[in-house]
């Protein structure tokens, strides 16, 4: 069985939004400032004019990290936060009770509430829309002009995301807190 | 069990004082339902909570009951459980309270919950074991039929030795739950400033202090501050424990403080550095809630029962302002660092007022639990039996 991850050459990110708003329109993510299961975060320039340092202005894409070790699924009291087959962190909304524990409980902010379904939504890796099709890629991928992200599966060496990671250097965000991140940023 | 008819419901003394509680407690009333109404129509739209603010007054509420539940639980234990005699007049009341408060906080929590009802399906179906708050709602169900039945054989059917089991069950439930209830935020590893071993042990300690107060209240307002001489020992031996258990607050509180701001650890320093700086911490917490009853029992060399009766008042209010920056404390720190747009200023300390429809069904939760215990003097006798005295 696969156990899906993501590497993001981050570097490379021109902050261009297609990723969001191809996540929207894959998953249908409503409109609204709260309501979004991916973003770019925009890392400032340092430095104060005149010297101000262009290059350390960065572009951060990030969602939720599918932690092996989710805060988010520990807390929640219904297990409606669940791992599936492929290690992916999804959210069963039959089963969400919206006490919203896990939103609180979660580091990377990477969780919202659904008006669509009035439960706790968050990123799934496109699970439904396209994993679900036999489709191998996420939305916010395929449509990456300049191919920052990488998804696939972490357990097959020869997969293309195993490669990347077995030969350029990564971080992993927050990873003093033992959550176990899939989200790989390459340096 | 008193003599209970519907007449005998609307019938009370006519003072000012009896009159304005009467007023508060219709309006308060007349809010939770405004609220429910209109969250009903609306959903959680109507609250202030946010992605990055998820919870807010309402769980600060819940927290003030459920506190004020295990408080009255605690307190009343040292009667009947442990035998101590000046405590044990003040079981059936101190019960009552407990129930009521539980269920105050129960229906206000009703209204916060998106999905009560699934939440219940589910809980028994696909417990979650690993999350607190899985074992703090189910603690504290098991809480609620244990002192159900204590009050049940200490008020209907009196029966001394299964009080005192269901008393004993009452206490070590009320205390698992509550303790569960301070790691719901104790265990939150995504915020420093609340992650840790004190929140469980403090909620049980704020506890006993909010049963206390809740205490000198009751007392106060039943007996319009000129009690029985078989209530004053109590009543000063209540001072005596209230001092100690503000002593240590105090003491918990400063070394919290400190710890959290030693060394500048990221996340947790600032938090802290922030939330000791705002008022609600400042005036609410420490100077109506810890010193003017502090000074007041240490002034009085622990003697002071009508002065008390006002401090417990501040005292309260204090109480609410600690469950309020508990929950808005742990989640003012932002876990997103960045912005996330071009002109985004970069994220600062959240901000979160609770909207109209919260602060209704929040406060107006008061008024169900003083229209409960209002029901209960009338269809029980709360005070004590001669056999106990």
């Amino acid at each position: 069985m696969a156990r899906y991850g993501m590497a993001l050459d981050y570097n490379n990110c021109i902050n261009c939004k297609a990723c969001e708003v191809a996540c929207k329109e894959e998953n249908g993510v409503l409109l609204g400032a709260d309501k979004y299961r991916i973003w770019v975060g925009v890392k400032e320039a340092e430095g104060e004019y005149p010297n101000i340092s262009i290059a350390s202005q960065t572009y951060h894409p990030s969602q939720c990290q599918h932690c092996d070790n989710a805060p988010c699924q520990q807390v929640c009291p219904t297990h409606a936060t669940y791992y599936d087959d492929y290690g992916v962190v999804r959210v069963d909304v039959e089963k969400c009770i919206l006490c919203t524990y896990c939103i609180n409980a979660c580091p990377y902010d990477a969780r919202y509430v659904d008006d669509r379904t009035v439960t706790v939504d968050k990123c799934n890796f496109c699970s439904d829309t396209r994993l679900a099709d036999g489709e191998t890629t996420t939305a916010c991928q395929a449509t990456c002009p300049t191919k920052v992200r990488t998804f696939g599966d972490l357990d097959d060496p020869n997969s293309e995301i195993s490669q990347l990671l077995s030969h350029r250097e990564y971080r992993r965000v927050k990873e003093h807190l033992g959550t176990k991140p899939k989200l790989f940023y390459l340096l | 069990m008193n003599n209970f008819s519907i007449k005998n419901l609307f019938t009370f003394k006519i003072t000012s004082l009896n009159l304005l509680v009467a007023v508060i407690t219709i309006g308060l009333l007349s809010a939770f339902m405004a609220g429910a109404v209109y969250y009903f129509l609306h959903g959680h739209h109507v609250y202030n909570v946010t992605r990055q603010h998820p919870w807010g007054l309402l769980i600060a509420m819940y927290v003030f009951f459920v506190v004020s539940s295990t408080g009255l639980c605690l307190i009343s234990s040292i009667g009947h459980v442990f035998g101590i005699k000046e405590f044990q007049q003040i079981g059936k009341r101190a019960i009552a309270g407990a129930i009521i408060t539980l269920v105050s906080g129960f229906a206000v929590i009703a209204l916060e919950i998106g999905h009560p009802v699934t939440m219940l399906i589910y809980n028994v179906l696909t417990p979650g074991l690993t999350s607190a708050i899985w074992w703090m709602g189910t603690l504290y169900g098991i809480y609620l039929v244990f002192i159900t039945f204590e009050f049940y054989f200490l008020a209907i059917k009196i029966d001394h030795k299964w009080a005192k089991i269901f008393g004993i069950g009452g206490l070590l439930s009320g205390l698992a739950a509550h303790s569960n209830l301070g790691a719901v935020f104790g265990f939150l590893i995504s915020r420093p400033s609340a992650n840790g071993v004190f929140y469980p042990v403090y909620f049980i300690l704020s506890a006993m202090i909010t049963g206390c107060y809740l205490l000198y209240l009751i007392y106060g307002f039943k007996y319009r501050n000129n009690y029985p001489e078989a209530l004053k020992p109590m009543l000063i031996k209540l001072n005596k424990i209230l001092g100690m258990l503000l002593g240590i607050l105090i003491f918990f509180e400063g070394w919290k403080i400190i710890t959290a701001l030693y060394g500048n650890v990221p996340n947790r320093a600032a938090t802290v550095l922030h939330a000791i700086g705002s008022p609600t911490f400042i005036y609410g917490e420490v100077l109506l809630g810890m010193l003017v009853p502090f000074f007041i029992i240490l002034i009085s060399n622990g003697k002071a029962i009508k002065p008390m009766v006002y401090a417990s008042l501040t005292g309260m209010v204090g109480i609410f302002f600690m469950r309020y920056d508990l929950v808005h404390d742990t989640l003012i720190y932002p876990m997103t660092l960045l912005k996330r747009s071009e002109y985004q200023l970069a994220p600062t300390f959240i901000e979160y007022f609770p909207s109209i429809t919260e602060m209704a069904i929040g406060f107006g939760g008061i008024g169900i639990a003083i229209a409960l215990f209002y029901i209960a003097e009338k269809v029980f006798n709360l005070d004590a039996e001669k056999v106990d005295e």
